[in-house]
């Protein structure tokens, strides 16, 4: 006689295992919206709601949060509220590490149906589910192991149109843990009470038994949000690999560039970098006022550039040339010309997971020459690609320790973009406070974009 | 050409007044550098119009009053700006989407050359060999109106508008109206109109001066400020 | 500087009524429709909607979840047979139903499903001027059939297709005169995106102030993008 099935709290507590201090999880409808209240509101996990809200909690009455039911939600403090469309980019831009999700089944190659498909039959529509499918790193299936009718959720090939192919990593149901490899499903844990043949005899798909098969535990883990700041510039730099791609902003003035990390770029001397940022460092020799601002020059000088992409990479008299086009007219820099919103376009479809986008921006110049030219509802586009980086180093005014920021004025400009874009993201504030001390609706940059965060330091000199 | 080189033309704060006429009220407007920035200060009494800046802000301010600079607050051109109420700060992304999904009524630029069927020439000088393109190419793709505002000829006397641009394109027929200091120039795509001219200077003057073909419109006259 | 409040363009983002503000919404019309799961909709301009008459709507919305007693919004606008088809990615709940389910069934109501961040995407891409953009979803499933699939760094994307709208109806938490839009909580959800990709953009809001009564760092839909306000009631 098996066991009876687990609950979904115990099932919740068990998907939460799956979880990392620092992770980014989307929660699907059903199921998966029972995660947060199991664990301790830490800051450990970013959980978002497809709606528009990173940080979600528990279920909480009388907030204006909502979770992917429409049901409403306490949000962490530190947690922010944002757009579909920004989530939608957090989920296809690579940033999001789990979706958990509740198919109505899955099927040993990793297809799915996800369970609001499955309830509208003729209609299959699965809200967010396919988004956060494709887009996570990981996908976990919480469901139940049979449907209401007895039948087997799990099978060998899904009888509905799938919402996702081959996307579902590991199952976990209430009487077992499977997991989807290349080989088809391997059980590795059962529900306490359960054995193999209990839970073979109602899976209707081959199950490939693991040779370290366990009983299912419930304890949940400690997450901790991961220590964000750094001391100096040159710490938070230190792993800039030669030849490293870096998105380095500033639109073209002393406002809104990161000053005092481009020094420790500079100081760490690191060669070959390839920099993408609107400039190639024209503060110097250009309006503002400023002749003596720090800018990409320190690092042109310095012999560290191999390439600039930029929309105004050259002085604007050619009289008073900057150190990146003397570099580049002596051979020693290569430079790529885009134009400014084309090139925050690429950043933006970078950072969201899209692949490239036709923009009708240049067509028909020099800047089209070797791109694809398509016509559209009897417009000419140009086919140009999403931008990513190694690294990326930002300026905000003001950060909190999970990594939130906020920025001032026109100096927002390219930040916030480059933010999305990089594997690792350094940004240069004036102030670290406390998670809670900037608002959920005053967040631009939500903290699962930073990585590190430094303070620059209040006798630090943005010019030479 | 010679003749006319001394003649005297339009200083720049007219050629922006005429081209600040044109802005319909209520307009959300991108003003380029040079003459195009001057247009602001010509605005008519009882207009609005609210100015975009690709550095990232809406509804930009007069320009700040000396000492009282904010790097935070610039517009494209490297200006420093005043605060006022109603203007709002978004990222490069957003501030591009307004102007190639067409929610930027008018662009007015300056440029090197224009075309008889109303391509622009503004980001590149080939015998530099690098240019700046900036946010130009966007802004003559997806304003709606693109307006040119400059010299009717370049520092050699040579015309800026010609019959096919030789130097590196901006954007294809897209220009609308040419305000020059010499003549008001309408553009429909296929060809240029002379509407008004600059007082003291005759349509054949100013045809001398161009490089391109001018239709003399019937009613064309001096310029109207 | 002239002074704002001279302005008859400024003045005129703020129209007396719901019906004012839908002027020229039209039989066939596509409409945006902010909001999530029946919450947080624009529900004076829904109720102004039904008002106009008008019908074979396209409606391009989140979906119609929740109803509750008292209230108008997309379930109603459905049930009241204007609309003739809806796009979105979950149209109604799968096992509460309501009026779009029974229209969809009874077949006088067409649905079309989009994911859901397909969706905002190819809202963004018609409000920024993009023409087409190649996202990973939905590869190899039903989503993507009759699309051109290309592959970029290895993988398979899909090429999906710029989508605009007549008007677009939001749900603002407050706005200033010039149409700056602020918004609470999740309730921004659908409504920032939709803003930029409808011909005429109307938003109804708790609150209008003067220019300068929302500080310029929190605005969330910049004035460019909205053509009329109204007033909740």
């Amino acid at each position: 006689m098996p066991g009876t099935p687990l609950d979904p709290a115990a099932m919740a507590r068990r998907a939460a295992q799956e979880l990392f201090s620092g992770a980014v999880a989307a929660l699907g409808p059903g199921l998966p919206r029972r995660l947060p209240s199991q664990l301790p509101a830490s800051g450990g996990v970013w959980f978002l709601a497809d709606g528009g809200a990173v940080g979600i909690q528990g279920p909480e009455s009388d907030t204006n949060a909502v979770d992917a039911d429409g049901n409403t939600v306490g949000l962490l403090s530190g947690g922010a509220f944002t757009g579909v469309v920004e989530i939608a980019g957090i989920l296809r831009g690579g940033h999001t590490d789990l979706a958990f999700l509740q198919p109505a089944q899955v099927a040993a190659n990793g297809d799915f149906v996800h369970w609001t498909t499955a309830a509208t039959p003729g209609l299959f529509a699965p809200g967010p589910a396919v988004d956060m499918a494709y887009g996570s790193s990981r996908v976990v299936a919480l469901m139940p192991h049979q449907s209401q009718q007895g039948r087997s959720n799990i099978v060998e090939r899904c009888g509905l149109p799938v919402d996702g192919a081959g996307q579902i990593d590991i199952i976990i149901t209430d009487v077992a843990v499977m997991t989807v490899g290349p080989a088809g499903l391997e059980l590795l844990e059962l529900a306490p009470g359960w054995t193999v043949d209990e839970v073979t005899a109602i899976t209707d798909a081959p199950l490939t038994v693991s040779s370290d098969l366990k009983e299912m535990t419930f304890d949940v883990p400690v997450l901790k949000p991961p220590d964000k700041i750094y001391p100096t510039a040159v710490d938070a730099l230190r792993d800039v690999p030669e030849g490293a791609t870096i998105n380095v902003d500033g639109f073209a003035g002393p406002g809104g560039m990161a000053h005092y990390l481009m020094v420790g770029l500079r100081d760490l001397g690191v060669k070959g970098l390839k920099l993408i940022s609107n400039t190639a460092g024209v503060a110097r020799v250009s309006g503002f006022g400023t002749p003596n601002i720090i800018d990409h020059s320190i690092l042109v000088e310095n012999n560290q550039v191999a390439k600039a992409t930029a929309s105004y990479p050259v002085s604007p008299s050619a009289s008073r040339p900057s150190a990146f086009e003397e570099a580049y007219k002596r051979g020693e820099t290569e430079l790529e010309v885009v134009p400014q919103g084309t090139l925050a376009e690429r950043l933006r479809c970078g950072g969201a997971g899209v692949a490239a986008f036709y923009t009708p921006t240049g067509a028909g110049t020099l800047l089209a020459e070797g791109k694809e030219a398509r016509t559209i509802d009897g417009k000419e586009y140009i086919l140009e690609m999403g931008l990513r980086a190694d690294f990326c180093i930002i300026r905000g005014h003001k950060a909190d320790t999970l990594g939130n920021v906020v920025y001032k004025g026109t100096s927002r400009n390219f930040n916030p973009v480059m933010a999305t874009t990089a594997k690792i993201t350094v940004v240069e504030v004036d102030e670290i406070v406390a998670p809670g001390q900037l608002g959920p609706e005053e967040i631009v940059t939500p903290g699962l974009y930073i990585d590190r965060i430094v303070v620059r330091p209040s006798d630090f000199s943005a010019y030479l | 050409m010679t003749s006319l080189a001394g003649k005297e033309r339009l200083p720049r704060e007219v050629v922006a007044m005429r081209v600040a006429k044109e802005l319909p009220d209520g307009a959300y407007v991108n003003l380029g550098i040079g003459i195009p920035t001057l247009v602001s200060s010509f605005v008519p009494e009882g207009r609005t119009v609210f100015y975009h800046s690709e550095s990232g802000i809406l509804n930009c301010g007069p320009i700040a009053e000396e000492g009282e600079e904010d790097i935070d607050l610039i517009n494209a051109g490297g200006q420093y700006l005043q605060s006022v109420g109603g203007m709002s700060f978004f990222d490069s992304a957003e501030a591009f989407a307004m102007i190639r999904g067409g929610h930027v009524d008018v662009t007015v630029l300056g440029s090197h050359q224009v075309s008889a069927t109303g391509d622009l020439a503004n980001w590149m000088l080939p015998q530099r060999g690098v240019g700046n393109v900036g946010g130009a190419m966007d802004l003559a793709t997806g304003a709606r109106g693109v307006i040119v505002a400059m010299e009717h000829t370049d520092r050699n006397g040579e015309p800026k508008i010609v019959q096919e641009c030789t130097f590196p394109l901006t954007g294809k027929g897209c220009v609308y109206l040419i305000v020059t200091d010499l003549a008001v120039i309408e553009c429909d795509g296929q060809g240029l109109t002379l509407k008004e001219v600059a007082p003291g200077w005759t349509p054949e003057e100013v045809q001398q001066l161009t490089g391109a073909k001018l239709t003399i419109s019937p009613d064309v006259g001096e310029f109207e400020l | 500087m002239a002074s704002v409040s001279e302005s008859s363009a400024v003045k005129g983002k703020v129209y007396p009524s719901a019906q004012a503000a839908l002027e020229g919404i039209f039989d066939g019309a596509s409409v945006l429709v902010a909001g999530w799961s029946g919450r947080g909709e624009p529900e004076k301009l829904l109720r102004g909607l039904a008002g106009t008459g008008v019908g074979d709507l396209t409606l391009i919305c989140q979906g119609a979840w929740v109803q509750e007693a008292g209230k108008f919004g997309i379930a109603e606008l459905v049930a009241g047979g204007q609309v003739k088809k809806m796009v979105s990615p979950l149209p109604f709940h799968p096992e509460t139903g309501g009026p779009v389910k029974d229209l969809w069934q009874s077949g006088k109501l067409e649905l079309e499903i989009v994911p859901q961040g397909v969706l905002a995407e190819r809202l963004r891409a018609g409000g920024a001027g993009i023409g087409g953009v190649f996202l990973p979803t939905g590869v190899g499933t039903r989503f993507a059939e009759g699309k051109e699939v290309r592959q970029f760094d290895g993988k398979d994307h899909v090429l999906e297709s710029a989508l605009k709208a007549d008007f677009a109806l939001l749900r603002a938490r407050a706005a200033d005169t010039l149409g700056n839009l602020v918004y609470e909580g999740t309730g921004r959800n659908w409504n920032p995106i939709m803003a930029t990709a409808a011909a005429v953009t109307v938003a109804e809001v708790d609150l209008v102030g003067e220019p300068g009564s929302i500080d310029p760092e929190s605005v969330i839909t910049q004035a460019i993008f909205i053509d009329r306000l109204v007033l909740a009631d």
